[in-house]
């Protein structure tokens, strides 16, 4: 199991713990019996004291030599792609959907850009609404029970 | 045939104390009360934080706050086109305007991710406030439902799509986005009252610890000051009596600090916690 350097590559998801990332690895398994590919996931816990990984995030991870607590066996190596801010691999320019956003922004500035509309430049890093508006850093779940306390993540 | 087995069997069972693997009852007292349900179209659920603003009904109707003629118009005739004296829709239409041109990405965009999910907040709130006024609208109670859910699902893209524009959305629009959960499930007593018993069995577990903890670190201090204590009387036998010495002054002053560093550190706590106290 340990010291095969073995690199991984998945997604971050919302986990609780401190100082590490639930990075969820998604490969296709064989159905003998249907001759059919379908999805299998695979759970695995990064050590990740800086929380560079955020929700959604692809990210490569590696083995670590032994492991470090009952869970973690890997750690963050890289993040790949951070979620909603795409880099097309082969030109680097920044992509939405379909579009470069260099793109976009001209077709904004030949019809005259509003002042008012979202500017990227003026525009801070991700993360600054966790726990106010935004709250898919952590899992939600259907509300069992109803202490008169605040539960933000119950839906 | 040998009825031995039989026998002891019954034996146990005869003995053996009662413990009922069904229909178990917990004799802790925890209190639960199920949730209240919140229907899915109230702006709680459906995340909406502001309401409509209400409108000066002297505005005149969309189309016509430019018109020339309307300036030097009659008053009379000005105020058939106030949106108070005209059908509420235009009211509507004004506010979608209001809202779309705060997140337009120039003045033609109707069609982008934001100038949409602008047009269906106005149309949520909108709705929200007539579901207000007749609660048994069950025709426009399905569309408002199926617009929340819609807005949702277009909330969820962009943030796939492009997550520092979402946030500045979420901002605009004064959204709270919250995740599905990860599967659906009745609320039952019986699952809920498991889960509050986890919660309150980890914390009697936590609070065990915590106190073992404090017990250990109450000793930590005399420990090391009597290991001082000891090192120096053990080194001093050692160099009266000639023999090998193996306590060096090393150690001590390893020790020492060591105890220092920890004096230092309680020290630190205690301020801290006298200050968030």
């Amino acid at each position: 199991m340990s010291a095969r350097n073995l690199l991984l590559m998945g997604q971050c998801m919302p986990c609780v713990k401190a100082n590490a990332s639930k990075i969820r690895i998604r490969r296709m398994e064989l159905d003998k019996n249907l001759n059919m590919y379908f999805k299998k996931d695979e759970f695995l816990f990064a050590h990740d004291p800086q929380k560079v990984c955020k929700t959604g995030d692809v990210v490569l991870i590696r083995e670590l030599p032994e492991r470090l607590t009952r869970l973690i066996t890997h750690k963050v190596e890289k993040v790949v792609y951070p979620l909603g801010d795409i880099t097309d691999p082969i030109t680097g320019k920044s992509v939405v959907v379909g579009k470069y956003r260099d793109q976009i922004e001209e077709a904004n500035r030949m019809f005259g850009k509003s002042e008012k509309a979202f500017d990227y430049s003026k525009a801070p890093p991700r993360g600054r609404l966790e726990g106010t508006k935004d709250f898919t850093h952590g899992e939600t779940y259907i509300k069992y029970h109803d202490d008169g306390k605040d539960q933000p993540f119950a839906v | 045939m040998n009825i031995t087995p039989i026998l002891r069997t019954g034996l146990y069972l005869a003995n053996r104390p009662v413990v009922r693997q069904y229909a178990f009852k917990s004799d802790l007292k925890i209190k639960w009360v199920r949730p209240e349900k919140i229907p899915s179209i109230h702006p709680e659920k459906s995340g909406d934080c502001s309401k409509l603003s209400a409108v000066n009904p002297k505005e005149l109707m969309l189309g016509f706050e430019k018109s020339k003629e309307l300036e030097t118009a009659d008053a009379a005739v000005k105020s058939l086109f106030e949106l108070g004296n005209n059908p509420y829709v235009n009211t509507t239409r004004y506010h979608s305007e209001q809202l779309i041109k705060e997140v337009q990405r120039h003045p033609l965009d109707y069609g982008s991710m934001e100038a949409k999910l602008a047009r269906m907040t106005v149309f949520i709130r909108r709705y929200q406030q007539h579901m207000e006024e007749h609660p048994r609208d069950k025709k426009r109670k399905v569309i408002l439902k199926e617009m929340i859910e819609k807005r949702k699902k277009f909330l969820k893209y962009l943030r796939r799509w492009d997550y520092r524009r979402f946030e500045w959305i979420l901002e605009k629009l004064d959204l709270v986005y919250k995740p599905p959960p990860a599967e659906f499930h009745w609320i039952t007593r019986k699952e809920s009252l498991q889960k509050l018993t986890d919660i309150h069995c980890e914390k009697l577990r936590q609070e065990k610890l915590d106190e073992y903890r404090k017990t250990l670190e109450e000793q930590q201090i005399p420990f090391l000051e009597d290991a001082i204590k000891k090192m120096q009387f053990i080194r001093q036998e050692q160099i009266d009596l000639g023999i090998p010495v193996t306590v060096t002054e090393e150690d001590i002053e390893q020790n020492k600090k060591k105890l220092a560093e920890l004096k230092a550190f309680r020290e630190e706590t205690k301020a801290a916690a006298r200050k968030s106290n």
